[in-house]
């Protein structure tokens, strides 16, 4: 598969976006693809979360630790995934904006809640819970 | 921060000079001819008078409207002449700004997004700058309604426009312009950059609170204890927006389903704020505009939409109290196309009770451009009083609060404000050149 190749922790994705920022939670979530894939690639034995309508679809999820969740954008109004600072590190976490039809997909390693909101809509708000 | 009068000394030595000159070789009616007086020894007694005007000899910012036609540059050089010629010797000094009054605006020229900004203060009665404050990036001015607090909260970086970011609340002295405090907000209270919307900042009405919105990562309302000149805590709120302050520990906001949240909080301790939220007041369809008035005194909100129904809110009991929807234009002027329009698109008069709103000819989604009428209506009947032609394109409006008030249009393209009699509408004087694209004018209800 090229999605292992792709792989990236998330230190890297966050230097990518903090700059040099040391983070200390490398391993609470580790992001499949830096950029967003294409909603056919999503892995097979993903939890599906659909955004639509300015909304993700499950606002709660309930997975295993090591299992991961894919984000599909259904429409148009460019959606992201993002975590305040002290969910997955001590800095805040945006993840890449997904167009119609792309997806992100993040492995959650540690139990725990993840709240976690839309960057340009932060009214759009929904929560991952590994147990 | 800026000492605005330095220099003012030394201009009116200028002008002082170039006046005597000026006037030297033409004697004025009823005077001998200069060749009997020169301008280098005439005696004071002599020279006062070929100052034309006989304006008072003290420069100060105080002084009398202009008289007789004289602008105020031409009145300085009368008087600077008469000074020189006097033999009075030029003592260069820092100015102080004369004390708040209900006539005193503040424009704020957030310069088209860019990093530092300039704030003017103009005497309104006068036409004249009578200070500047300097900042940073899209600040937020917040003036009290006695006048004595003048402060901006605003954001600087390390290299101009890149590098750290530093977000801060600056409170200034009004007649010095002196920063009286400077509070650093911590990064995790940075503010909500966006075009200056007045309401995104406010005072408490003891003055000793300064609230600010936040909006990323999540909405949330930031409090600064003035008095104790530090930042205290964030204030997590509901999707909603803006901030309507009607007590030390209260205020309300904007949301985005369509109700008023009212948030009650403590600024000293974690506790989690109390939200309430009213009725829906208007439907999905129905676009409220970013730049509602607010009369924190009667606790009067007045909310136009972008076809100019006006919603109306009485805060003053710290409930939501609904008042009478009105339409701003009538049915023929809506049937043909008159729409509001602006920045700062909607003044309220609190002594009369009355609304003004920038009103023109327009398409749908053109709501951010300039307006050319202003339309006052009675807040508690919706019945038209007047529609003014202002003569300019107006982006933003604002009355003074006393009893027979000024009506304010500023216009971003032309970086002038322009003064008018509220009543008649007519133009009475206006101030040029402030900035590169001067918003939202911020003025003290002292009545
Ligand atoms: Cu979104």
């Amino acid at each position: 598969m090229t999605f292992a190749a792709k792989t990236r922790t998330l230190l890297t994705a966050l230097a990518l976006t903090a700059l040099g920022t040391q983070m200390a939670l490398a391993d609470k979530i580790s992001i499949l693809t830096e950029t967003p894939a294409p909603a056919a690639e999503a892995p097979a034995d993903a939890v599906i979360v659909n955004i639509a309508k300015m909304k993700y679809e499950t606002p709660e999820v309930t997975i295993k630790p090591g299992q991961t969740v894919t984000w599909i954008n259904t429409e148009a109004m460019p959606h992201n995934v993002a975590f305040k600072a002290g969910v997955v590190g001590d800095a805040k976490m945006d993840g890449a904006m997904m167009k119609k039809d792309q997806s992100y997909s993040i492995t959650f390693n540690e139990a725990g809640t993840y709240a976690y909101h839309c960057t340009p809509h932060p009214f759009m708000k929904a929560k991952v819970i590994v147990e | 921060m800026r000492a605005s009068f330095v220099g003012a000394g030394l201009t009116c030595s200028l002008l002082a000079l170039s006046a005597a000159w000026a006037q030297t070789p033409t004697p004025a009616e009823g005077q001998p001819p200069a060749a009997e007086a020169p301008a280098a020894t005439t005696p004071a007694a002599d020279a006062a008078p070929a100052a034309t005007g006989a304006a008072p000899a003290d420069a100060s910012a105080t002084s009398a409207a202009p008289a007789g036609g004289q602008t105020h540059g031409q009145r300085a050089a009368a008087e600077a002449a008469a000074a020189l010629a006097a033999g009075e010797d030029d003592e260069p000094v820092i100015l102080d700004a004369p004390a708040p009054n209900s006539r005193r605006v503040y424009v704020n020229d957030s310069a088209h997004f860019a990093s530092l900004t300039q704030q003017f203060a103009i005497d309104t009665e006068e036409g004249r700058v009578i200070g500047m404050t300097d900042s940073g990036f899209l600040p937020n001015p917040v003036v009290s309604d006695d006048g004595s607090v003048y402060a901006q909260v605003s954001t600087t970086y390390s290299r101009i426009s890149r590098g750290e970011r530093e977000d801060y609340v600056e409170v200034f002295d009004p007649v010095t312009f002196n920063p009286v405090a400077d509070i650093t907000i911590p990064p995790e209270g940075h503010r909500f950059l966006v075009g200056t919307y007045p309401w995104m900042s406010a005072l408490t009405p003891d003055n000793k609170t300064l609230l600010y919105y936040q909006f990323s990562p999540a909405p949330a309302v930031g409090v600064v204890d003035l008095e104790g000149k530090a930042f205290r805590r964030m204030l997590e709120v509901p999707d909603c927006y803006h901030i309507f302050p009607t007590a030390a520990d209260n205020f309300f906001m904007h949301c985005r389903d369509g109700s008023l949240a009212r948030v009650q909080f403590d600024a000293a301790s974690d506790a989690e704020p109390q939200v309430t939220h009213s009725e829906v007041f208007h439907p999905e369809d129905e676009y409220v505009v970013n730049h509602p008035a607010y009369s924190q005194k009667s606790g009067r909100l007045v909310w136009p939409t972008y076809e100019g129904k006006i919603y109306q809110f009485d805060l003053s009991s710290g409930e939501a109290k609904a008042l009478n929807t009105i339409e701003g234009l009538t049915e023929e002027e809506r049937a043909d196309n008159w729409r509001p329009g602006g920045w700062q698109l909607v003044a309220y008069h609190r002594p009369s009770n009355r609304i003004y709103m920038l009103v023109d000819q327009r398409a749908e989604w053109t709501h951010k451009t300039p307006s050319r009428h202003v339309v006052v209506i009675n807040a508690d009947t919706g019945e038209r009083i007047a529609r003014h032609e202002l003569g300019h394109g107006i982006d933003s409006v604002a009355v003074s609060q006393d009893d027979d008030p000024l009506l304010y249009g500023l216009s971003t393209g032309a970086k002038t404000l322009y003064i008018y009699d509220a009543e008649t509408g007519e133009e009475l004087r206006s101030v040029n050149q402030l900035g590169h694209g001067p918003t939202v004018i911020s003025l003290s209800d002292m009545g």
